[in-house]
């Protein structure tokens, strides 16, 4: 339509892989949003501010409203859908973020959304420097580890405090993980 | 008979699981077969004469459907009505949904294109071409009010929108005669609810529609998707501005991703888009974006204030006055100069003062269009009344707490007329004030200030108080302004065949919890177990009406109301059929967690009732009717006042000027509680987001009305770091004429937060107190301050 053709390219998504036809302006987000019908990755600001829009794109967090889909051939993608549902039976490779869906259940626990629009972005993003911290983890690192995603309705004290309390756990006792 | 006393109040929220999986569906997510895109083309400049519209080569474009200008507009639709148009003669500027002769603000929409893409229609719009003449931009309240100052509406004499005034006792002449005058200039900058999701909106007014439209019938309709707080009243609007009854119209809400008041106005976007659809017979969605945002989406705040505040030498404030002047836009936003409005009624905050006099202008500019943002006036006037209290203090050696102790409405005075027209129904005031000091003593706040302090670091605290009105009615009382807009809310509670039980509310949900909220108040007050009750709402056809939405702290004082009272209804009703079931009296039975118990342990589940209710209706003696419904309308009495305390203490760097927030604590009376995580949410939500505008959100205008504040690196929400360590205390006083007990809460955080921030900067800081008068915080001005005072 644009008179600049399309793309084919490969991606695989949440552990399947899928092909697309793309317009070189696409970007990732709306490659996933429209095209692969994953709608839990949000669009915030497609300024790259944000961070509604995170995913893991071959293992690193990066903002899909800054990448173009074509960038993506052959990559690997996780969008939340993959990373907070349990595994499908068919599923070969190992899900990534497994700290994720406890993350989750955190922030039920501690109120750490109100509107919900950040919170994919924000769960990514909060077990990627969940993981990242080690056994080091404390607010302040939480603080900085998640200065890319804005959240306009809690003012962040239950996010914060999730991902402190998920992998402090995690880390200094791993026997909770698996009780007896 | 006994009700069931659970109220489930630490249940967690009903909404996370489908937000925390990311299948909950927004309005982006959303989109029908054969959807067509619209992109808007919105003015460069600030003010100026459309010359020619140019729209040839756009529309030739290959994937263009329509091109529509003001022309079409004006051929589909009528100008847009004010909500509130409530001050005795306010100004109308007849404005239609889109510029059809001049523009007025960077942002102003002058066409919009329909494409098969947004992508397409985006390359479109820049292919428009457009010939402005330029007339010189009234970019502030002062230049809009000079004598040969521009008019903004050629049929007004000058560009004030409307004056309104209040006074109680003898008004500002009382100042004349107090022992101590102070006098202070206050400046408030522009910020607004920015929420994370733009606005968006889908109309599908289709050829099978239209063709319906001809006939009475049932198809021909106008189906409306978007994220408003407001459902009913959009679909009032559009009925009105397109001609069509407001049976044929749907309005459907999906999930919201925040609103602050922004998604409680209506806006052109959604007329343009509905006519969009009837020209191209094709479903069309618009999603504002975020640039598009920041001139688009309702503005709010933005005030000067002039206070005067007049006290007897021991501190006995015997007068205040404010005249108060809010900066509005290049048109009239649905709630008009409403925000601005509120300090007329709420001017004296939680004080007792004998005489007042308040006067608010609102004055247009080219700026983007004022309106609704989370509290609306009321930080403002907060910020009027404490900032003048603490002035008073500094001139009279008092100290600030006790001048507030000494002046505040006391218990054994409610409810007290505050003069202004507000009724404050309910509360102990002071003590809400003493928790405050009492907890952050105790909590150790002063020796972390006096420690600091001997390490020569900058760090104090504020404490200061607010009032919250919240639940606006009532609907008789309201019709007698200038507006059509009720405040009651209606409720439906209907029991299923399997004993599940749904409310359907007109409120709607944006991220404060209602579909937990509301399924607890009516499981406590029906006697089913909580994870019975599923709350349904955005669906004008299935769900009841509430005109005025969900804005205003409605939700806890009003229709939980009416959802409480019409679950008492429902509970007799299973109650008689319960007694029938049991062969027993009514009197002897008990109702809790989804059954209803006889003496001796008979007892028959809500799905037992249901099945009779609907499926087995031979169980039943001839005197029952089927089905198990309830409704219900609350009207409000009138606005029950929400109010408390906070203390924040702030850290101020020598280096920079810059302030942080290093702890926060509130002590929160808004009645009854229903769940606790939730209301604590509201109040640490609204701080924080009014630490932003404090410290660092303001939109910005250069003095050609060239926006500079476009971007979220301009314009600086607060991020994770920004905010401090928070906490909430409670105190439940039950409000006299409310029946869920509760007051609203969604806006108390906002109120006192620019109060207490600048009194703590002040503490931190020498110089005494009452110095600061304008917001944002300039780093600038502290630094100035600090150079000044230190040696």
């Amino acid at each position: 339509m644009s008179g600049t053709g399309t793309h084919q390219l490969s991606i695989s998504i949440n552990g399947r892989h899928e092909n697309f036809d793309v317009e070189p302006r696409s970007t990732l987000a709306e490659l996933l949003r429209e095209q692969a019908g994953l709608t839990g990755t949000k669009i915030g600001c497609e300024q790259g501010s944000c961070g509604a829009c995170t995913i893991l794109f071959d293992g690193e967090q990066v903002r899909s409203c800054l990448m173009f889909a074509v960038q993506a051939a052959d990559s690997e993608v996780w969008t939340i859908e993959g990373l907070a549902s349990p595994p499908p039976e068919n599923q070969t490779s190992p899900t990534p973020l497994a700290g994720l869906p406890e993350l989750a259940e955190a922030f039920k626990r501690n109120h750490a959304l109100q509107c919900g629009f950040c919170t994919p972005g924000m769960l990514i993003a909060g077990t990627l420097i969940g993981e990242a911290c080690g056994g080091a983890i404390n607010e302040e690192r939480v603080k900085e580890g998640l200065s890319g995603n804005i959240c306009r309705c809690t003012g962040y004290q239950g996010i914060v405090q999730s991902v402190v309390e998920v992998f402090e756990l995690k880390t200094s006792n791993p026997a909770a993980e698996k009780p007896q | 008979m006994t009700g069931s006393n659970e109220t489930f109040k630490e249940v967690l929220r009903f909404e996370d699981d489908a937000l925390l999986n990311g299948s909950r569906r927004f309005i982006d997510d959303l989109e029908p077969r054969g959807t067509l895109h619209i992109a808007m083309a919105r003015s460069p400049v600030a003010h100026a004469r459309l010359a020619s519209i140019d729209i040839a080569k756009s529309s030739s474009m290959p994937g263009v459907h329509t091109v529509l200008t003001g022309e079409d507009i004006s051929r589909h639709s009528t100008p847009t009505p004010i909500g509130w148009e409530h001050i005795a003669d306010q100004r109308r500027t007849e404005s239609l949904a889109m510029a059809t002769s001049t523009v007025r603000y960077v942002g102003h929409i002058v066409a919009a294109v329909v494409a098969e893409t947004r992508a397409i229609a985006e390359d479109a719009v820049d292919a428009i071409e457009i010939d402005y003449d330029l007339l010189p931009a009234v970019m502030d309240v002062d230049a809009a009010r000079e004598p040969n100052a521009p008019i903004l509406h050629s049929s007004w004499p000058d560009n004030v929108l409307a004056t309104d005034q209040q006074t109680s006792g003898d008004g500002r002449s009382a100042l004349k005669s107090a022992h101590t005058i102070v006098d202070l200039e206050l400046d408030i900058g522009r910020a607004f609810g920015c929420p994370l999701e733009t606005r968006g909106v889908i109309a599908d007014w289709g050829l099978q529609n239209q063709a319906g439209s001809q006939r009475s019938g049932s198809v021909g309709r106008l189906i409306v998707d978007l994220n408003s707080q407001s459902p009913n009243r959009v679909r009032e609007v559009l009925s009105q501005v397109l001609g069509v009854s407001v049976s044929d119209l749907l309005v459907r809400v999906p999930a919201i991703g925040g609103g602050f008041g922004a998604k409680a106005n209506y806006y052109g976007e959604e007329i343009i888009t509905c006519i969009a659809s009837k020209v191209c017979g094709r479903p069309v969605k618009y999603i504002e974006d975020r640039s598009e945002s920041f001139v688009a989406t309702s503005h709010a705040r933005d005030a000067k204030m002039s206070v005067s505040i007049g006290a007897d030498g021991d501190g006995s404030i015997v007068a205040f006055r404010s005249d108060v002047v809010g900066t509005l836009g290049g048109e009239v936003s649905s709630v008009g100069m409403g925000p601005i409005w509120v300090s007329t009624r709420a001017g004296t905050g939680s004080y007792q003062i004998p005489n007042a006099d308040i006067t608010t202008t609102g004055v247009m500019t080219n700026r983007t269009p004022f309106g609704s943002f989370r509290g609306w006036g009321s930080p403002i006037a907060n910020f009027a009344i404490e900032r003048a209290i603490d002035a008073l203090a500094d001139r009279l050696s008092i100290d600030p707490i006790d001048l507030r102790l000494k002046n505040m409405v006391r218990p054994e005075q409610m409810p007290f007329q505050n003069g202004l027209g507000w009724r404050l129904d309910s509360g102990d005031y002071p003590e809400a004030l003493r928790r405050t000091l009492k907890s952050v003593t105790q909590a150790g706040w002063f020796d972390e200030v006096t420690d600091a302090t001997s390490n020569g670091r900058f760090v104090g605290i504020g404490l200061v108080n607010f009032i919250e009105a919240t639940g606006v009615g009532n609907s008789r009382k309201m019709g007698r302004l200038p507006m059509e807009q009720g405040g009651f809310d209606e409720a439906v509670v209907r029991m299923d065949s399997t004993g599940t039980v749904q409310v359907f509310t007109g409120q709607t949900g944006m991220g404060q919890g209602i579909e937990t909220t509301l399924a607890q108040v009516c499981a406590t007050a029906l006697g089913a177990n909580v994870n019975d009750v599923r709350v349904v709402f955005g669906d004008t056809d299935s769900c009841p009406y509430t005109g005025y939405g969900t804005g205003g702290c409605r939700t806890a004082p009003v229709a939980a109301s009416s959802v409480m009272l019409a679950s008492q209804d429902l509970q007799g009703q299973v109650l008689e059929m319960a007694a029938s079931l049991l062969n027993l009296d009514e009197a002897e039975l008990t109702i809790s967690n989804s059954a209803v118990s006889g003496p001796t342990g008979e007892k028959v589940t809500f799905a037992d009732i249901g099945t009779a209710a609907y499926r087995k209706l031979n169980r039943l003696p001839e005197h029952h009717s089927p089905t198990l419904q309830a409704r219900y309308v609350w009207d409000p009495v009138d606005r029950t006042i929400g109010y408390g305390s906070i203390a924040v203490m702030v850290e101020v760097c020598a280096d920079t000027g810059l302030v942080s927030v290093l702890r926060y604590h509130a002590v929160d009376d808004c009645g009854y509680v229903i769940n606790p995580a939730i209301v604590d949410g509201q109040v640490m939500g609204g701080f924080v987001q009014v630490l932003g505008s404090t410290l660092m959100e303001e939109l910005r205008y250069d003095e050609d009305g060239n926006p500079l504040t476009t971007t979220f690196r301009d314009y600086l929400v607060p991020l994770a770091g920004d905010v401090p360590e928070m906490t909430v205390e409670h105190m439940e006083t039950l409000p006299p004429d409310v029946p869920s007990g509760s007051k609203g809460v969604g806006e108390a955080g906002t109120m006192a937060a620019m109060s207490a921030i600048a009194q703590a900067v002040e503490h931190a800081l020498p110089g005494g107190y009452g110095w600061i008068r304008s917001i944002p915080l300039s780093p600038e001005l502290l630094l100035h301050h600090i150079d000044a005072a230190t040696p």
